[in-house]
């Protein structure tokens, strides 16, 4: 039965290796002209001053996590699109019920005004 | 539809009705509830009457029986199950007698809340009735346990300093007894499959090292009830911090539930274990007659004084009911009743000093006599009655009881040995040391304290209140054949029915 | 499944159907009631419910699988939603003024009840592992969220925290106990579960533990000791109307999963198990009855109480893989569920009634059992429900809290665990202790008490006492309704 998964652990291997040895190869023949600039932690050359932490807007989150919550959500289309043809009907009535209490939640969190920025 | 109700419901219910009169009245109209509760339990003992009317004497058994299904379902076989006989007939007239006399007490002496205090009141009586005509372990449990509540309400509400702590004392004493009496209700009602006493009395069968244990859970129950020693210690408390009128139904009705209970359900569920722990339990009574009159001389305060001459009383009541034998028995019943009585009446008296001179001091007082002329006769009458003057009612039950207590103490008898009867006759000499000795205290002699001189003698309500009780003291004490009659038929049935059990449970 | 078959099924669970639709449609109607007049989404919660508790008591009677055999609905899952609506309805009541009065009052509140009561209804229906597992998170969600509904109140922001935390730790429990009977059996479905163990060839010891794991989820929360820490915590710092309803609604859709996996999917484990829940029980009763002692605060004392509770409720259980007693177990777990629900909403009506916001020249909040010195005379129908309740709790006849322990008790003799019977008797004893200590300060101390005179309250405190002693009385309805909610396999 595991024997099934030695491909997986054969490309797992490989992979690591690979990874190593290009590693390895660039830290012993790539040229190395440290400068000032390029030894700062942003090579984008924005300079990290100030604290690490900084505040910023509560809503943020708020949006994030209603982001993420719909967005999870909308990922139960994907399986239910694959097996559409084989549902039929009751899928798709299946699917609305589930976009109707998602919309429940929609509205909800709309008049509440967690989508208003001011 | 049958719109019948049958005398035990109606004696055991009607205090309800009263209560719920009672909840229309406004807080401060007292003198209508004073005549509310006072009518209804007049009412009640009417009942009680009525229902002695009925009484056939001659008929062993449970006579007015009421047995209507209750629980039915999931194999419990429940049923509200009444029924009186010649056990509890004396106790039913005692209970609605003293609750009447009672009420007629707080007259004055309850002056705070006293809608509430007459609707505890009447739920006591409701429940103490429950307790004695019920002949369904469930039913009588629930009686039984129904019980403690008013009481509580009472020692608790309208007690005295320290009525906190009697009440609570009083609830978790009692209930730590029941708890085990109803395991053993428990076991009874799934093995034998029925909680009707009288089926469970006729079916026996239940193995003698089982019975042991079944007697001393109900007997745990029982026993601090009386209370039998060493399971006395709540009720000093009880009765000196309760109401007079608490005090009173507490020492005359709520221990014969105890005493009841042995006759009733000890003596006919487990005869053999009855015949066997007789002499155990004959000589708890016999130290808690010693112990009790020995504890009563050394009190100071007239209340605990006659609280633990109870202890001493009921210790006769137990040696007379576990001499298993018809004087014994029927001694310690009218015993039961004699106490009530006396007590009841001690309690009263006492009552009124209180109401008086709001202390319980014996040193406080002295010379009373010539205050209070028939306040101290009718005390004296009493006095005499509880220490067993002949020619009173003490007299005839203690000596039927010493009767009976011998007769079992003869070899072959369950007790095996005279000297109970010696003990307890010893009890007899010290109860005239303590209770004359509080009558010295309180009566004879000059007049010592100048607030004592202005003291008023007893009106016509208190009168009335005792009168009653004066009355029954002579009347037994002189002629008790009829009281006698209304329980010998129940009790020597009771009595052969162990025996059979008895000689067919022991190899 | 077809379109007519999904049809069917959700006819089948028509009140949990209706409920659930009603719950989204009143999340949105109560966007459009005013900030000032959220009774009226109270009154239409409390609507939503009494149809669906129509619609369960117009099909009692029938016994039924649902979805594929995931749902049971049969005599267990109608006692059952019948005690969870009437909890429902009984939350509203005394929620109502509370949160007008406390300042929290937001129509989400009753949204949330619905869902959790949804939740419940799902609980004690499901017929399998998973479902139990959505019904389980179904009723906790909205609960955590209610717990904190007083935000910013500290107290009860820490008491949701606590309680979302130690509910997701159980979650954890359940989920991993059922991940555990899956891999021994081969299913979640509770028939099959019990039709793969008879016919051998399973895993026992990883059953064992799967169900093990099982009991630990689920005893967080019945709130049994060991599993009991947050109880206290959470019951004081929740608003007190969702601890009234959390502490009968939680505890009673606990006891069903229990009561309907053990019974139904584990009699062959008896052996393994019993020695556990009579542990859990025992200690149960012992810790909760002991620790209430030193209580000064009623709502933590009315929590260790429910802890209490819960243990002689586990009594119940100790003797459930006894064929003849099965029946009983089930039956006076239900009684008593039913008893401690009438009984608890008593307590807690009157406790809702005292309680009141510190300032305004008070300088208490109504919860210390000083608060109660004086009742019995300021307000004796509120002192006597309340007497009711504690004496229920107590079990000292007349009333249901008599009946159901008597009931109990005979459960676990007649299953030959008289040892277990008289411990339950002894805590019982102790319990008489602090619950009089409540009597004594309603009537035997003078006090002045703060009390909030609000029609619903009194309400639910006298209609729910004068239910508990009218219906000890009148039990026999009530027996014969419980003993024919046995559970069996359909």
């Amino acid at each position: 039965m595991l024997l099934e998964y030695l491909p997986i652990a054969v490309l797992l291997i490989l992979a690591l290796l690979l990874a190593g040895i290009v590693i390895a190869l660039g830290h012993m023949f790539g040229p190395r002209h440290p400068t000032e600039r390029k030894s700062m932690p942003y090579e984008s050359g924005m300079r990290p001053i100030g604290p690490g932490t900084r505040r910023m807007p509560v809503h943020f989150y708020l949006v994030a996590v209603l982001f993420i919550l719909f967005d999870i959500e909308v990922m139960f289309f994907l399986p239910w699109a694959v097996i559409y043809k084989k549902l039929g009907v009751f899928g798709l009535v299946e699917m609305l019920i589930f976009i109707a209490i998602l919309g429940v939640g929609y509205v909800y969190v709309w008049k509440m005004g967690a989508l208003e920025w001011e | 539809m049958n719109y019948y109700i049958d005398p035990l419901t109606l004696v055991t219910f009607f205090p309800v009705i009263g209560i719920v009169v009672l909840l229309f009245l406004r807080a401060d109209q007292k003198v209508h509830a004073r005549w509310v509760a006072l009518i209804t339990s007049l009412i009640t003992f009417g009942i009680s009457l009525a229902i002695l009317a009925q009484f056939n004497p001659a008929n062993p058994d449970l006579q007015m029986v009421v047995n209507i299904p209750w629980i039915q379902v999931a194999g419990w076989n429940i049923s509200y199950f009444m029924g009186v006989d010649g056990l509890s007939i004396l106790l039913i007239l005692l209970t609605t007698l003293l609750t009447s006399l009672s009420i007629l007490s707080t007259w004055t002496a309850v002056q705070d809340r006293v809608k509430e205090f007459m609707i505890f009141f009447l739920f006591l009586e409701m429940g103490m009735l429950g307790v004695f005509l019920a002949q369904d372990l469930f039913l009588f449990y629930v009686f039984w346990e129904f019980t403690l509540v008013p009481m509580y309400m009472l020692i608790g509400i309208w007690g005295g300093k320290r009525r906190i702590y009697a009440a609570i004392k009083f609830f978790l004493y009692t209930m730590a007894g029941s708890i085990l009496m109803l395991l053993a209700i428990l076991w009874l009602g799934i093995y034998q499959d029925t909680f009707n006493v009288p089926e469970l009395a006729a079916m026996g069968g239940i193995p003698p090292n089982l019975q042991f244990w079944l007697f001393l859970a109900f007997g745990a129950a029982f026993a601090i009830k009386v209370p039998m020693w060493p399971l006395h210690s709540w009720l000093p408390d009880a009765h000196v911090e309760a109401p007079t009128a608490g005090s009173v139904i507490l020492a005359g009705v709520l221990l014969k539930m105890g005493t009841y209970g042995f006759l009733r359900f000890n003596l006919q569920l487990f005869p053999i274990a009855s015949v066997k722990l007789a002499p155990w339990v004959a000589a708890l009574a016999v130290i808690g007659i010693l112990y009790g009159a020995a504890v009563s001389y050394a009190q100071k305060d007239v209340k605990k004084l006659v609280a633990y001459s109870s202890v001493s009383h009921l210790g006769f009541v137990m040696l007379g009911l576990f001499a298993l034998n018809s004087q014994g028995v029927q001694g310690g019943i009218l015993q039961m009743i004699n106490h009530g009585i006396s007590t009841g009446a001690l309690f009263l008296i006492v009552g009124m000093l209180y109401e008086r001179r709001h202390t319980r001091d014996m040193d406080a007082f002295g010379g009373l006599w010539k205050v209070m002329p028939i306040y101290g006769a009718l005390t004296l009458i009493v006095v005499l009655s509880s220490m067993g003057l002949p020619g009173l009612n003490g007299f005839v039950g203690e000596f039927a009881i010493l009767l009976g207590s011998w007769g079992a103490g003869l070899p072959g008898g369950v007790l095996g040995s005279p000297w109970f009867t010696a003990l307890a006759a010893l009890g007899i000499i010290l109860a005239a040391v303590y209770l004359l000795y509080m009558f010295q205290k309180l009566f004879l002699g000059p007049v010592t304290k100048e607030e004592n001189r202005v003291l008023s003698d007893i009106n016509w309500r208190e009168i009335l209140t005792l009168a009653p009780l004066i009355i029954l003291i002579f009347w037994i004490g002189l002629y008790p054949n009829p009281f006698l009659n209304l329980m010998s038929a129940s009790v020597d049935q009771l009595l052969n029915a162990m025996q059979t059990a008895a000689v067919a449970g022991i190899p | 499944m077809s379109l007519n078959d999904l049809l069917v099924n959700l006819n089948l669970i028509m009140p949990i159907t209706i409920l659930t639709a009603w719950a989204c449609v009143l999340l949105l109607v109560d966007l459009f009631i005013p900030k000032e007049r959220k009774g009226i989404t109270a009154l239409l919660a409390a609507l939503g419910l009494l149809v669906a508790l129509a619609l369960v008591i117009s099909r009692a009677g029938v016994a039924t699988s649902a979805f594929n055999g995931m749902i049971m609905i049969d005599g267990f899952a109608t006692f059952m939603s019948v005690i969870f609506l009437f909890s429902g309805l009984a939350g509203i009541a005394v929620a109502y003024d509370y949160l007008i009065r406390s300042g929290i009052e937001r129509g989400e509140y009753y949204v949330l009840l619905l869902f959790s009561i949804v939740g419940m209804m799902l609980m004690a229906a499901a017929a399998d592992l998973i479902m139990v597992f959505l019904a389980l998170e179904l009723l906790s969600i909205p609960l955590y969220v209610l717990a904190g509904i007083a935000v910013p109140r500290p107290d009860s922001e820490e008491a949701a925290l606590k309680y979302f935390l130690l509910g997701a730790f159980a979650s954890g429990f359940f989920l991993y106990g059922t991940a555990l009977v899956y891999g021994a059996t081969g299913s979640t479905a509770l028939t099959e579960i019990v039709s793969a163990t008879t016919s051998g060839g399973v895993n026992l010891s990883f059953l064992v533990i799967g169900a093990g794991l099982i009991l630990v989820g689920l005893g967080f929360k019945v709130a049994v000791v060991p599993f009991h820490m947050w109880t206290p915590d959470v019951y004081q710092g929740a608003p007190s109307s969702v601890t009234a309803f959390m502490a009968v609604g939680a505890k009673a859709a606990g006891f069903a999963a229990l009561l309907r996996i053990f019974v139904l999917a584990f009699p062959p484990l008896a052996m393994d198990l019993t020695p556990v829940l009579w542990a859990l029980a025992a200690f149960t009763m012992i810790i909760g009855n002991v620790i209430a002692i030193a209580q000064r605060n009623i709502k933590r004392m009315l929590a260790y109480s429910s802890i209490a509770h819960a243990g002689y409720i586990m009594m119940a259980l100790v003797p459930y893989g006894q064929g003849n007693v099965a029946a009983d177990t089930v039956a006076s777990a239900l009684f008593y569920l039913l008893a401690y629900m009438l009984t608890s909403f008593a307590a807690w009506a009157v406790v809702i009634a005292l309680e009141h916001n510190m300032g305004e020249g008070r300088d208490t909040d109504g919860l210390s059992l000083e608060d109660y010195s004086g009742l019995g005379q300021k307000q004796p129908a509120l002192a006597a429900a309340m007497t009711v309740a504690m004496l229920s709790f107590i079990g000292i006849p007349p009333t249901l809290g008599f009946v159901g322990k008597f009931y109990l008790l005979r459960t676990v003799i007649e299953g030959g665990f008289p040892g277990l019977a008289l411990i339950g008797l002894l805590t019982s004893l102790v319990s008489a202790y602090y619950y009089l200590r409540v009597v004594v300060y309603m009537y035997m101390r003078d006090g002045e008490p703060v009390v909030r005179r609000e029609p619903w309250l009194y309400f639910t405190a006298l209609a729910t006492a004068v239910g508990v002693v009218v219906l000890s009385i009148f039990s026999e309805p009530l027996f014969n309704w419980a003993s024919q909610a046995v559970l069996k396999l359909i």
